[in-house]
């Protein structure tokens, strides 16, 4: 919200610069976005008086003298068409800023000495809105009369900064000229002034004009009016524009400039009604008729539900109340009689209406944020003075205020003794009294019983933490200490699921991977590309009732597509090689938590291309994440339907499914747009947390001697070593340590379709020297165990 | 020619054919023949016999200290052809050491991974204890125990993503306060980092996802100066002992008295540039007093505990410490970018 500070100036003194007093009020909590310079770089710019003009021959050009205050006249040459002897310009001197860093200097123009430039007011750049009618091709001529000399700055009305306030939800009093100089007044510790407002009445009798009906109080708890006639419209005078403008609002006419003003200056949006175009010169607020609709000012056509709130004349509605008015009762040039509306509307009804009919307008946004009925009457007021002032019109002698169920002031207490401790500073009982009053509280004291009548215009304050922070913002923040916890200690760390990640994180580093992240929505469409069978419940995502768009629509059931989009994104950027991890909570609504949410799994999805990254490198990524957590899985063919079916598999463990990965399918990979080979594991880390086996004792090294024999077995080339080997461990039992496979040959000398293994294997006991008959006792069940169980011989 | 003789001749020969040697073998060739069990002194010794008993003894020692000497100097050369046998063995396997060899690949966290941690760091350090919580989250813990009842307008400020009518993405990590203080009895110290959702536009500064950590305090006499000494340790240890912290009076529903907490500038030290708007600080966090009100919706009596909350965006924090300008960046996963994280 922006003001100018001259107009805040009228309701307070700010002994301060606009820099120490951006930084006060920041400070006590009124936040200021900036201060701007209306006027900021013109610099030596006067009035002048053209005392002759002489038409140069041949040229567009005048040869002028101008009076500009400074003894001898000036000689300065001028090309506008409207330059003429007598007109009171304003005159750039030698050496004077313009905007745009436009710098004047004295020269010479076709031979012509010229001291400084007469201006127009798109040189100045002097808003319309403040000096309206100046015309845009020639130059700014003065209306009034000023003496030659005289600064243009405050003439322009661009002496003034313009301060934009940031007003917090809370603080919906604020959002006007008179709350922020309440807070000022505070701030600095300086004197706030109301304006005094007196309303010169024509005679005449209101009730004789209108007719006004409330129906629906709770919707409206005050609706208050007052009419005008004789209405004179016409432009609003400098100070006016000057203010409409630092507050960035254009002037209309006085009319309409009068409610805009009182807007900006007590925060109370208001209407003028043409009230000779209000039927039946009747005025209904109510609830709107199932099926009403009706056309705003904007031209709209409002079709209306039964929960907004309109204002009607005789026939229909013809407003949305406090956010719109109507098309009808509009006013124009030729009115004459009006009618003002101050009224205090629900902000929920207000707010949902406008939700609603998606219309946002400034009275609406305002009643939105809370504008209470107690400040009604003033305002209401303040713009019938303004009328007297401006000659807009004759007020029409009496009002309507209806009012059915007046507000009590508020009274809230606190503890003194608790507010101070709650701040953690010993602020004395007195000086809480003070800044409360500062703030437009009436505060009596009673030992530490502290009672305070809340100011009508704050819808904000209800208990003590209320209280306590209104002292504490104006006491200011940085006054008070800072202090270590006390207390009994408390022992801080992590979440097992956090070091279980930080855990996986380092192992992955080490093995180049790099950790991304994407977002936790995902499209059905995207899902769809994995080629999932139907049934499969990722393809039921949980929806999102309001998304963004289509793209992220759904929670995402598993980082596989999001995995997938990444590589891509990386290939087609020309990385040669990358592998990726992501760690997040994929989510299942189909199987609901106790509290009916979505279960959250935290899953770690890798993925992998380039050199190096086949599926061995990924599944031996994975054991080792797998192994360092205590876990030995079995590793089996088979995967999902985006794996490519003969380079997949499963890790489980005692029934436990912990991780898939496969190389993704060739179809999948054309779906994301892969153009390489990339290998994908997701690992369920709820599983693995679950199943963590904790550290216990080291193995102690072996005390006696081992055996190694090589075993070469010819098999089926269809036969996986995996299970082979489970066999011989089952075989070899206790006396066999370790067995590794160390070369697998295919070629003629093993024959079509079939394919050696060679596996080397460690016999030993721990409490003796093996024996050369035990190790070929059991190398002989390890081979017989071969052969019986899946044909593989000795080659 | 005596036994004297023959030793002199020997040990002559000896000497000469040393320095000359070439290598260990030629050594090893020359201690066999004059050392070695058939060698010339041995077959010297075995020569006394011919010798009167008077002379023996002395021929036999004149013997024994010419071994002596000899294997001295044999022992002298090995170790000197040993040494140069190594040197040349060492220059010729010599590499070039400038050679370029792709480097092994090394992965890194995430830069807000990374911060979560500095923060998690310095927050357990100070007693906290981290928690986690649901990201679809009740509409009852998000909004309506945070002071935020049904149709209040700070809703529409936080662009909610709704599941249904009782069910949101969590706008803050706010709900974890209420969940603490329901299942926990005091002294509460607890930090609660996650994602959390805001129906916003993508865009260089906003993004629907994004990171905060939640700190919650409740305890007996907890003040608005713990607050204070809590995050100006939080900021000296993230930023150094030189940052300086300001407390700017703010709004939260669920927080009174709230502040923001502004940080200067890391940038320009507080003069002003284009990175703090020419401020001078960086808002960092927000913060407050729990409301009263919240406490008693949590079951926690207000007029015996108190308890302050702060709430941190983890991506800002991000940007500004690795110069990320935008945020659509942090959820690319493009690893020309995140392969310079260490």
């Amino acid at each position: 919200m922006k003001l100018a500070m001259n107009m805040l100036r009228d309701y307070v003194n700010i002994p301060v610069t606009p820099k120490e007093y951006e930084e006060r009020m920041i400070m006590t909590g009124t936040a200021v976005e900036e201060v701007v310079a209306l006027g900021g770089e013109i610099d030596r710019v006067v009035v002048g008086r053209v005392l002759a003009c002489e038409d140069v021959e041949g040229t567009h050009l005048h040869q002028c003298t101008v009076d500009a205050g400074e003894g001898e006249p000036l000689h300065i040459v001028c090309g506008a068409p409207n330059v003429h002897a007598g007109a009171l310009v304003p005159v750039a001197l030698d050496g004077a800023s313009l905007p745009g860093g436009v710098k004047i200097k004295k020269g010479k123009l076709r031979g012509m000495v010229s001291e400084g430039m007469l201006c127009s007011a798109t040189e100045l750049r002097v808003p319309n809105e403040l000096y309206p009618n100046v015309g845009e091709e020639g130059l700014l001529i003065f209306r009034e009369d000023y003496p030659a000399g005289s600064d243009v700055k405050p003439i322009l009305g661009l002496d003034d900064y313009a301060v934009d306030f940031d007003i917090l939800a809370n603080r919906p009093d604020c959002l006007c000229a008179l709350g922020v100089a309440r807070e000022t007044a505070a701030a600095l510790g300086t004197v706030f002034r109301a304006p005094e407002v007196t309303v010169r009445e024509a005679g005449g009798d209101i009730h004789s004009e209108v007719s006004i009906r409330v129906e629906d109080s709770d919707l409206c708890p005050r609706y208050a009016a007052r009419v005008i006639k004789n209405v004179r419209i016409g432009p609003s005078p400098m100070w006016l524009r000057k203010y409409l403008h630092g507050a960035g609002l254009r002037s209309i006419n006085n009319m309409v400039d009068i409610t805009n003003f009182v807007m900006i200056e007590y925060g109370h949006p208001m209407h003028a009604f043409d009230l000779g175009k209000v039927r039946g010169r009747q005025i209904i607020v109510r609830r709107a008729r199932e099926g009403e609709s009706l056309t705003t000012l904007d031209g709209g056509l409002r079709n209306l539900r039964t929960s907004d709130l309109v204002i009607c004349d005789e026939e229909s509605a013809t407003g949305l109340a406090g956010i719109m008015g109507g098309e009808e009762s509009e006013i124009t040039d030729k009115t004459a009689e009006v009618m003002f509306e101050c009224a205090s509307f629900d902000r929920t009804a207000v707010r949902l209406t406008s939700r609603a009919l998606g219309m946002r307008t400034e009275s609406g946004g305002r009643f939105e944020r809370g504008v209470g009925p107690a400040t009604v009457l003033e305002a209401l007021e303040r713009a019938c003075m303004l009328v007297n002032q401006l000659d807009a019109g004759d007020v029409v002698t009496g009002l309507i205020d209806l009012y059915p169920a007046p507000r009590a002031p508020q009274v809230v207490t606190a503890s003194v003794a608790r507010i101070a401790e709650r701040a953690g500073v010993a602020i004395p009982a007195q000086a809480m009294a003070d800044i409360l009053t500062r703030l437009s509280y009436q505060v009596t004291l009673d030992g530490d019983r502290l009672t305070a009548t809340v100011p009508p215009f704050r819808s904000d304050v209800d208990g003590e933490a209320d209280l306590c922070e209104d002292v504490l913002r104006i006491y200011g923040f940085d006054h008070i200490g800072c202090t270590r916890l006390r207390g009994e200690t408390t022992q801080g760390g992590v979440t097992p699921m956090l070091r279980l990640k930080d855990r996986v994180a380092h192992i992955l580093h080490g093995l180049g991977y790099l950790e991304v992240m994407n977002y936790s929505f995902q499209s059905v469409r995207e899902i769809e590309k994995l080629g999932l069978p139907e049934g499969d419940p990722r393809l039921t995502p949980m929806p999102i009732r309001n998304p963004l768009g289509e793209d992220t629509s759904v929670m995402r059931p598993t980082l596989a597509p999001d995995m997938l989009k990444t590589l891509a994104f990386n290939m087609n950027h020309g990385t040669p090689a990358a592998s990726l991890y992501e760690a997040a909570a994929v989510f299942d609504h189909h199987s609901p938590t106790a509290e009916g949410l979505p279960l959250e799994t935290q899953t770690l999805c890798l993925g992998s291309y380039g050199e190096g990254a086949d599926f061995y490198a990924v599944r031996g990524a994975v054991e080792a994440i797998l192994h360092a957590q205590g876990i030995r899985c079995e590793v089996e063919a088979g995967g999902e339907a985006y794996h490519h079916p003969g380079r997949c598999a499963r890790l489980t463990a005692d029934g436990v499914l912990y991780a898939r990965l496969g190389e993704v399918h060739p179809a999948v990979r054309e779906a994301f747009d892969l153009p390489r080979r990339a290998v994908i594991a997701e690992i369920d880390l709820q599983a693995v947390l679950a199943h963590t086996v904790p550290m216990g004792e080291l193995k102690p090294l072996p005390r006696f001697p081992s055996v190694a024999r090589d075993l070469a077995l010819v098999m089926d080339e269809a036969q996986a070593v995996g299970p082979l080997m489970a066999a011989m461990r089952r075989a070899g039992g206790n006396l066999l340590e370790t067995i590794e496979l160390f070369d697998v040959y295919r070629g003629a000398q093993v024959g079509q379709g079939k394919k050696s293994a060679a596996f080397s294997l460690i016999f030993r006991a721990g409490d003796r020297t093996l024996t050369e008959q035990e190790v070929a006792k059991a190398m002989d069940k390890v081979q017989r165990s071969c052969a019986q169980q899946f044909g593989a011989i000795i080659r | 020619m005596s036994v004297m003789d023959t030793l002199l001749e020997i040990k002559q020969k000896a000497s000469e054919e040393l320095a000359a040697l070439d290598g260990t073998a030629a050594l090893e060739a020359l201690r066999v023949r004059v050392l070695g069990k058939k060698g010339e002194l041995t077959a010297l010794l075995k020569g006394l016999g011919q010798l009167s008993p008077e002379e023996r003894p002395a021929a036999g020692a004149q013997i024994n200290d010419a071994r002596a000497w000899l294997q001295a100097r044999m022992d002298e050369s090995l170790a000197r052809l040993q040494a140069a046998e190594r040197e040349a063995a060492l220059q010729s396997e010599t590499i070039d050491v400038t050679e370029p060899r792709p480097l092994p690949r090394v992965g890194a966290a995430h830069p807000i991974t990374l911060v979560m941690n500095e923060l998690i760091d310095c927050f357990t350090g100070m007693g906290f204890e981290v928690m986690e919580g649901p990201e679809v989250e009740l509409d009852h813990y998000n909004f309506e125990l945070m002071n935020i009842p049904k149709n209040h307008p700070a809703r529409d400020a936080q662009d909610t993503f709704y599941m249904d009518d009782n069910v949101v993405l969590r706008t803050h990590t706010s709900p974890m306060q209420a969940r603490a203080m329901l299942s926990r009895k005091p002294p509460i110290r607890i930090i609660c980092p996650g994602r959390v959702y805001r129906a916003d536009e993508v865009d260089a500064t906003h993004s629907p996802v994004f990171h905060q950590m939640e700190g919650l305090v409740v305890d007996e006499h907890v003040t608005m100066a713990d607050l204070r000494g809590t995050l100006s340790a939080f900021a000296r240890k993230m930023y150094g002992e030189d940052v300086s912290i300001r407390f700017r009076p703010s709004f939260f529903p669920f927080t009174e008295p709230s502040a923001e907490v502004d940080l200067t500038c890391s940038a320009c030290h507080g003069k002003g540039c284009r990175i703090c708007k020419e401020t001078g600080w960086i808002e960092v966090l927000g913060s407050g007093m729990v409301n009263p009100k919240v406490l008693e919706m949590c079951g926690i009596d207000s007029t015996r505990y108190s308890g302050f909350a702060f709430g941190i965006g983890m991506e800002r924090l991000a940007m500004r410490r690795f110069g990320i300008r935008d945020m659509r960046l942090l959820y690319e996963g493009d690893a020309r970018l995140l392969g310079q994280l260490r």
